[in-house]
């Protein structure tokens, strides 16, 4: 009877984790092309 | 890791990536899939990556294969969210017939690529732009969401709908799908079964929207800003937006997106308030706590701020640095990469198994909400953004 709503809060931490999954990416990937990490070249 | 952790984490998996209505099936099998899941879920990434590959490919060369002949035309005019949404559905199809699919959704993370995809987008937005629109965008959100979720809740109530089923959809339907469904199912401590439900339907009525929306902005005769700002504050998924909004080009799609974002930002506002409704109306819970500020800051979606931070790195590094602009041009096709991942990804998450038990009725409440979505927002953008101008 528990499992449920334990699944939905389970849903909705994995939501809020990726949330902050995708800034950390996003910043670190905008820092990788403007320190020059990520070449355009390497982008296709 | 704990255990509990993993037991979470698996359940997460299953629960937002594609939600299932045969709970006790899945908790039987779940001991014999938890030691390969993470195996699984790297397998999904891989096809995600390899389809999202496949996606450039075609984007990039169809048009030069139709050079001189009769389909020129339209392979020109077909944007990668076609090709990406199309081959997501195909492998969709091709992985469900092999049995694979539900193993490898751990790796369908299109919320994930989507906002990653969204932060990268960020940097491309000048700050005055973000700035500027963020007053009507905020504004049309407010009226949007709350006409949208009142016509919404009214209707459904007028159908006999389950409570908590009215509150997932209406908050699906009016601020940003599924994971507006989430955070109200955590609010209202809603069934998993509902979840599952409220996420088909929002999928169901994306994908359509996605390419129905750019043709009626032509139809009508639309400006790129309006347009955008229709297709961010009508397109209930994110990712479908970005899909939509990037069919009629970059200006409707930054302002497609800006509009959704903060459209997203006023989730939490809705999750707190329904949080406090039920607990104190619906349920009538004894001594239930008024919600803090903690409980805003719980149900912020943190994107926004990646997003922002995103804007204002891109604004000043063009401003600052030589040849700047060049560089955020190599995070735009990054981006680009990211959004194929996400679109990819819906064609490979889709499923119509939850809707099946549901019946007719909350079909009937989502789509009118829907058509009234259509009309309230096109009047919002017109009347929000017709004076609105893009710096150039």
């Amino acid at each position: 009877m528990t499992d449920e709503p334990q699944r939905v809060d389970a849903a909705r931490t994995t939501l809020l984790n990726e949330d902050w999954a995708a800034v950390v990416a996003g910043l670190i990937l905008i820092a990788a092309v403007l320190l020059g990490v990520i070449p355009s070249g390497l982008v296709p | 890791m704990t255990t509990r952790d993993s037991d979470e984490r698996n359940a997460a998996v299953e629960t937002e990536s594609a939600p299932r209505a045969d709970g006790a099936t899945k908790v039987e099998a779940a001991p014999a899939r938890r030691s390969s899941a993470p195996a699984w879920a790297a397998a999904g990434v891989a096809v995600v990556i390899v389809l999202g590959g496949l996606t450039r490919f075609l984007e990039q060369n169809v048009p030069d294969w139709a050079e001189g002949g009769p389909f020129e035309r339209v392979a020109g005019a077909i944007e990668f969210p076609v090709y990406a949404i199309a081959i997501g559905l195909l492998g969709n199809l091709v992985l469900t017939r092999t049995g694979v699919r539900d193993k490898l959704s751990g790796g369908f993370r299109t919320e994930f690529f989507i906002k990653t995809g969204l932060v990268l987008l960020g940097a491309s937005i000048n700050l005055t732009v973000l700035a500027t629109a963020a007053g009507p965008a905020i504004l049309q959100g407010l009226l949007l969401i709350t006409a949208v979720f009142s016509f919404s809740w009214w209707f459904g109530g007028k159908l006999g709908l389950d409570e908590k089923l009215r509150a997932l959809l209406s908050a699906a339907v009016s601020i940003c799908g599924v994971s507006a469904a989430i955070a109200a199912a955590g609010a209202v401590q809603a069934k998993r079964e509902q979840l599952a439900y409220a996420a088909s339907l929002v999928i169901v009525f994306a994908l359509p929207s996605i390419f129905l929306l750019p043709w009626l902005a032509g139809v009508f005769g639309l400006s790129d800003v309006v347009a955008g700002a229709w297709i961010g504050g009508n397109i209930d998924t994110t990712a479908a937006v970005a899909a939509s909004g990037a069919i009629l080009g970059d200006d409707a799609l930054q302002i497609a997106t800006i509009v959704k974002t903060t459209q997203n930002a006023l989730i939490g506002f809705v999750a707190v308030g329904l949080t406090a409704y039920f607990a104190l109306k619906v349920e009538r819970r004894p001594g239930s706590a008024r919600p803090s500020i903690g409980d805003f800051w719980e149900r912020f979606p943190k994107f926004v701020l990646g997003f922002i931070a995103a804007s204002i790195i891109g604004t000043l590094w063009v401003k600052f640095v030589d040849d700047g602009k060049a560089d955020i041009s190599t995070i735009n096709d990054l981006r680009t990469w990211f959004l194929i991942f996400a679109f990819v990804s819906i064609g490979l998450e889709f499923s119509a198994k939850g809707l099946r038990d549901a019946g007719w009725r909350p079909v009937v409440v989502f789509g009118s909400a829907t058509v009234v979505n259509i009309v309230v927002a096109l009047g919002l953008a017109t009347v929000l953004f017709g004076n609105f101008e893009l710096p150039q």
